[in-house]
This record gives structure tokens, sequence and C-alpha cells, in this order.
């Protein structure tokens, strides 16, 4: 991303509209969707607006649905790329879920532009231990938060790509962001393809034409009846996973215990489809010479469970070992994972 | 009220379900029984351990679909004894030999006639039918239509890979346009059926549909479908990799499972300009379809017509 990461440290050749001294910035959606474009363009508006622009994404999952992440940061000078929880000023989001899912970012009277299109990923973890995910009601989610049906608003607009709809949310975003319309345009002319460059235009018009809407949600995030210290409602953010650590505690007669995931692969069931292989977001598994599946670095599995859930052959659990037994239980022929390990297809 | 929404409110679906997930979390779980190994998930009970591995060829998605019906059925069922599978011919058909409850492996495009007659015989079990797309919609299209005619309380589950898969690659009614089969070398000139909303014309009170990548959205809408009472249909996408994935250059078991995300393909194409699997020439396109539960709606099941279970209608 060379063309809108990093900063030179200089100051700014233009001074950016008194009115708008800095800001933060979240983008999500899942994997496909366009979150990293849409966060690239908004930075590109920025940067010509002469700010300094930092950018930040996590996208480890991104092919598989998975969730993507982008934050921006923008002011006169920015150090750090990470956008605190609770100090956003706008989240966009490609997706509900994980819009909700990304609220605890928002700032006390920040506004999120939130798409209700629904892309819950293969294996949305619905029973994954304490980790089952929770949402607010539609009647519990906190002021400021508008929900926007992008693909009605977008029309025929994004007949031909439907991934154009999410640009209805830059339109929407615009309105609460100080800069000319030219200035938009120019950063789309830049930054999508021929191709999908009309729809996306027209798409992005829509959304700004919900300036009403916009500007509603804006000031009943101003007035809502909470306070500024209370913060935003809390909804379970990622980082809360308890196996973000790779682990989980399990309390057996009240002791706690460290719990580690551990793929058993029934070796005389696999058929080599390489299934689990191309989906493990941690890149835990590998076929051995004789196309089996191994579950080679152990380390890096976090207990997702989506090798399990697609493997055609049933021939994998996920078990959740305790820490010192760990040895134990993985593989009988230890030579076979170390070799594997070294020498991946 | 927090909440504007534009245009639309977002699909329920997932609220839904993690209520109902909630609510079946207090049933008991599935009690652990031999043949499995040490620490093997709930569903891995409830296979007929002699019969494994299966006879389904690498990446076959059917295998998905098989583990999510287990999957499912271990969240609520302590035994399948009173459970009986009843399937036609096909390898879709074929993956009931390998679940461990009463089950019926009947002739081809025969399956639901046989389940009439076990359903109305014993109405006390919980009848599932297992078909394909060519089993369920060529061969046994009329059994289908008929049987959600007469609103018979029996799930039936169509495992649609969009081709005749047991036979060699053939042309099914489900074929999308455009995709080569070994009967159709020149690329399909035919309409699909949409298979869901031909049950749903046709009577059936219950009409959903699922793909086998999305598997613990298709656990969800299978629960419900066995909960429901009268003619409940669940069409599943699944891969056939051998075939249709072979004859169509649509990549190995992984790629077809991302093309089921079919929308996330296109816009990577669009947008970044990356090579992939769109910009194989003249690759079919699969459709964009709609998700999740169809249809649902009560009327007098053939059982209460003809009194053999309480009239609840
Ligand atoms: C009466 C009769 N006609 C034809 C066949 C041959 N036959 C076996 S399976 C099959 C098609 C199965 O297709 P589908 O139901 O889609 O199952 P898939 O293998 O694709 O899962 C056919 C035509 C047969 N077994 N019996
Ligand atoms: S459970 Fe572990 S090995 Fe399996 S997909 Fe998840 S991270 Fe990879
Ligand atoms: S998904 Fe299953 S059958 Fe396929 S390679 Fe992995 S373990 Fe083997
Ligand atoms: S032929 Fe196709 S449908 Fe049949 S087992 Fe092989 S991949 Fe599956
Ligand atoms: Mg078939």
């Amino acid at each position: 991303m060379s063309r809108v990461n990093g900063s030179n440290g200089k100051v700014p050749a233009r001074t950016p509209p008194a009115r708008l001294e800095a800001g933060n910035l979240v983008v999500v959606g899942v994997g496909g969707q366009g979150v990293i474009l849409a966060s690239n363009l908004v930075s590109q508006v920025l940067l010509d607006a002469g700010y300094d622009v930092k950018k930040s994404e996590v996208h480890g999952m991104s092919q598989r649905g998975g969730t993507v992440v982008s934050h921006v940061r923008f002011g006169p000078e920015v150090h750090s790329v990470m956008v605190e929880p609770g100090s956003a000023d706008w989240i966009v989001a490609f997706e509900w879920e994980e819009g909700l899912r990304s609220l605890s970012y928002l700032k006390p009277n920040g506004v999120a532009l939130v798409s209700t299109e629904r892309r819950i990923p293969p294996a949305a973890m619905l029973d994954h231990r304490d980790q089952s995910l929770k949402y607010p009601a539609l009647g519990e989610v906190p002021f400021g938060v508008l929900a926007l049906d992008t693909f009605a608003v977008a029309g025929d607009a994004a007949a031909a790509v439907p991934a154009v709809a999410q640009t209805v949310l830059l339109g929407a975003l615009s309105v609460l962001l100080p800069f000319p319309v030219e200035a938009w345009q120019a950063s789309i002319n830049a930054w999508v393809p021929r191709k999908a460059l009309t729809g996306n235009l027209r798409a992005f018009e829509r959304g700004r034409a919900l300036a009403p809407e916009v500007r509603a949600a804006e000031v009943a995030a101003r007035t809502a009846a909470r306070t500024v210290e209370s913060g935003p409602e809390v909804v379970p953010s990622a980082s809360a996973s308890p196996v973000a650590h790779n682990g989980a505690k399990r309390s057996r007669d009240g002791v706690a215990e460290h719990l580690l995931p551990v793929v058993r692969i029934e070796r005389s069931w696999c058929k080599g489809c390489d299934i689990c292989v191309a989906m493990c977001p941690e890149k835990c598994l590998v076929l051995d010479e004789l196309d089996v599946a191994v579950f080679a670095r152990p380390e890096r599995c976090t207990g997702c469970q989506l090798c399990a859930l697609l493997c055609p052959d049933l021939a994998m659990d996920v078990l959740w070992v305790p820490a010192g037994d760990l040895t134990g239980w993985l593989f009988a022929n230890e030579e076979d994972r170390v070799r594997a390990a070294a020498d991946p297809r | 009220m927090g909440l504007d929404v534009v245009s639309r409110t977002p699909a329920d679906v997932s609220q839904d379900g993690a209520v109902a997930l909630e609510a079946r979390a207090d049933h008991a779980p599935a009690r652990a029984r031999g043949g499995a190994w040490e620490g093997a998930s709930a569903e891995k009970h409830f296979l007929r351990y002699g019969m494994m591995p299966h006879m389904l060829c690498p990446g076959c998605g059917h295998g998905i679909v098989l583990d999510s019906m287990l999957r499912a059925l271990a969240r609520s069922y302590e035994t399948l004894d009173d459970v009986a599978f009843v399937a036609g011919i096909g390898c879709s058909s074929r993956v009931v030999g390998y679940v461990d409850a009463c089950t019926l492996h009947t002739t081809h495009g025969r399956p639901l006639t046989f389940a009439t007659g076990l359903k109305l015989a014993r109405p006390d079990l919980e009848v599932v039918v297992v078909t394909g797309d060519g089993d369920g919609l060529s061969i046994g299209g009329n059994h289908l239509i008929h049987a959600a005619r007469r609103n018979i309380d029996l799930t039936c589950v169509l495992f649609n890979n969009e081709i005749y898969g047991m036979t060699g690659g053939q042309l099914a009614p489900t074929t999308i346009p455009g995709a080569y089969t070994s009967t159709s070398p020149m690329g399909n000139h035919e309409r699909p059926f949409d298979a869901a909303r031909l049950v749903e014309a046709a009577g059936g009170t219950f009409v959903a549909r699922a793909q086998s990548f999305r598997t613990r959205d298709f656990e969800e809408i299978f629960l419900r479908a066995l909960d429901h009472k009268g003619f409940s249909f669940v069409e599943v996408m699944t891969d056939c990799t051998e075939y249709f994935g072979r004859t169509n250059r649509l990549g190995n078991g992984a790629d077809l499972l991302f093309s089921q995300a079919r929308a996330d393909v296109a816009i990577e194409a669009d947008l970044a300009g990356r090579p992939t699997l769109q910009e194989v020439p003249a690759r079919p396109v699969r459709p964009v379809m709609e998700m999740g539960v169809l249809h649902e709606s009560r009327r007098q099941t053939l059982e209460e017509a003809m009194g053999l279970v309480e009239d609840g209608s």
C-alpha cells in the first residue's frame, strides 16, 4: 500500500480545514467485500486534503470470508496506526455482524454506518465453548448507528457487480467529512478499475443522497441520553475472545486449567483432498508424501474448527487438551509430523 | 429506539439461529458410545464405523453435508434409534449407509415413496429422506411434488451438486446454464429447476436452501426442518469435485467451496484485477441464489388428516 501508507514525518503542505483537526475511522467487513479498497480510497481523499494519514489492516482470514478490519487515522501528524477502542469517530461496516462486533471502537458520539448485508463465515463458531457470539438485538443497538440496506439503496448501480453496493457507505460517510464531492470522485477514479467505475460513482452518489438520514444519526449520537463517560454499549469484541492466545481456561473442581487445541486426524480416512490445508487460516496443516493431512504446526492452531467442519471425510476432530498432556496427544508418529513440517508440499 | 434502518431490516436468520441454539444448549449432550476414538466429537458416535472410510471421492461436498447432519442430530438426539434415514440411488443417497440409524437404501428416485409408507406405518419415527438432484428431481420428480402436496411429515434433504455424480457426470435438471457435463459437451442450454421454489409451489410447508460451505447455517436449518410438522424440504448446494469440478475446470474441493461464496470471487476479480477462477474462459458462473428458510407455514399433515396422529393444525 505504498500509495497511502506511512508518513514521512514532514509537516503537510496544505493545512487541513480547521473544522476537522484529526479523526479516526474504522472500516470493517469480510473478505472479498472491498474493505481494503474502500479504506485506500478514503485515505487518498485525506492525503489529497493534506493530512498525514496512517492506515493499518488485518485481513488474515479474508480469503475464507473472514474478518477484514482497516484502521485509518489522520491529522496534522499521526504516530500510532491503531485506533483505540472507544475512539473511532466513524465506523463503516460492510457487513452487519462485523459492524456490530466493531462497535466497541466507536466514540460515545461517533457514527457507525452499517450495511445490513449479512455474510456469516462458514464456521461462525456458534457453539465454540464460551466464545459464543452475542449480538445486541435491533432495539439495543446504540445511538449513532445507521443501518443501511446498501443493495436497496444502490439499486441498479450494483446490478452488474454486487460488491459495488457497498460504495453507498462511502457516499454516506462523505456527508460527515468536510471534503468536496470532487475529491471523492477523483479518488474513486484513481482506485477503482475501469469496468466497475460507473457503478461505483453512481452508488457513491446514492449514498451521499442519504444526507438527511446520516445527519440525523449524527445528531442522535451527539444528543443521546447516555453519558460520555459510560462509553458506547459494549459488545464483545474480537479481542475479548477467550482463545485469542491459543488457549482456553477450563475449570476442573474449581482449579483453572489451561487447555490447548489439538487436531486429531484419522489417517486411514483422509483422502488428501487438500480442503483442510487450504482452509486453515493459520496454515497448521500440510499433506505428507502419502497425501495424508498432518497437523504440522500445532503451536499456531487457534482451535477454530474450520478444518474439522469442512473435512468431507469426517477425518478430523479438534480436541482441547490440558497443556501438560499435549505431547501425549500429538501424534503417535512424531517422525511424520516433523518430516512433513520440514517439507510441506 | 437506537436504530434507523434505511430501506430494509437485515435478515434475521442469524439472530433466530442464536436464540434457537441457546435453547438447545440445554438439551442433554449426545451420549458417548463405543466405536469412536477418544475425544471424538459427538457426531462421530452416530457413524457406522465398520463402513468408514466412505466411498465418496476426495473433496466431495456430500461428506461435508453428512458431517453437518450428524452434528445437528448430535445436538438434539441421544440415540438415533427412533430416526429413520431413507435414500434413493446416487452418491448423495449413498451417505445414509454411514449413519448409525434405521436406514433404507431404496430404488432410484423412490425414497419418498418408501418413506411415505414407512411414516404412515410408524408415525412415531422421525423420517429423514436423503436424495440427490438427479434422484429427487428427474426420475423422482413426481414423487417429490406429490409428497409436498400431501404434506406428509417428512424431512427431505436434497443434495444438489448440479450433476449426476454416480453415473459419470451427466446433465441434471439442476445443471447451471453453460456448464459442461458428459452429456452437454457444448455447454448446457437448458434452464435449471429451482428445486426449493418448486416444492413450495407444490405445497411443501417448510422450504429452505443451504450450502455445504456454510456448515453452521445448514445445521440450524436442518434442525428447524426436523422440528417442523409437515413436509420439510432442504436443498443443500454441494460440490461434485470429480465430475462437475473437473469437467468445468473449477479446481479442487477447496476451490469449489470458495466458488460457493461466488460473489466474493466476482468482487476479487472485478476490483482487484487479480487472476481468479473467474478468468477461466467460458467458466459457468454460479447464479446468486436465495439461501435460508424460504417458506414456512402450517397446514394439516397427511397423518393428521388420516387420524394417525392427533390433529394439531
Ligand atoms: C431406474 C434407474 N435408472 C438409472 C439409474 C442410474 N443412476 C444411478 S445414480 C443416477 C443419478 C444420480 O444422480 P444424483 O441423484 O444427482 O446423485 P449424485 O450422484 O449426483 O449425488 C442414475 C441415473 C439407476 N440406478 N436406476
Ligand atoms: S482448528 Fe487449528 S488446524 Fe484447524 S483450521 Fe483452525 S487453526 Fe487450523
Ligand atoms: S479435509 Fe479431510 S480428507 Fe481432506 S485432506 Fe484434510 S483431513 Fe484429509
Ligand atoms: S462422483 Fe461426484 S458426487 Fe459422486 S462421490 Fe465423486 S465427487 Fe461426489
Ligand atoms: Mg447430483
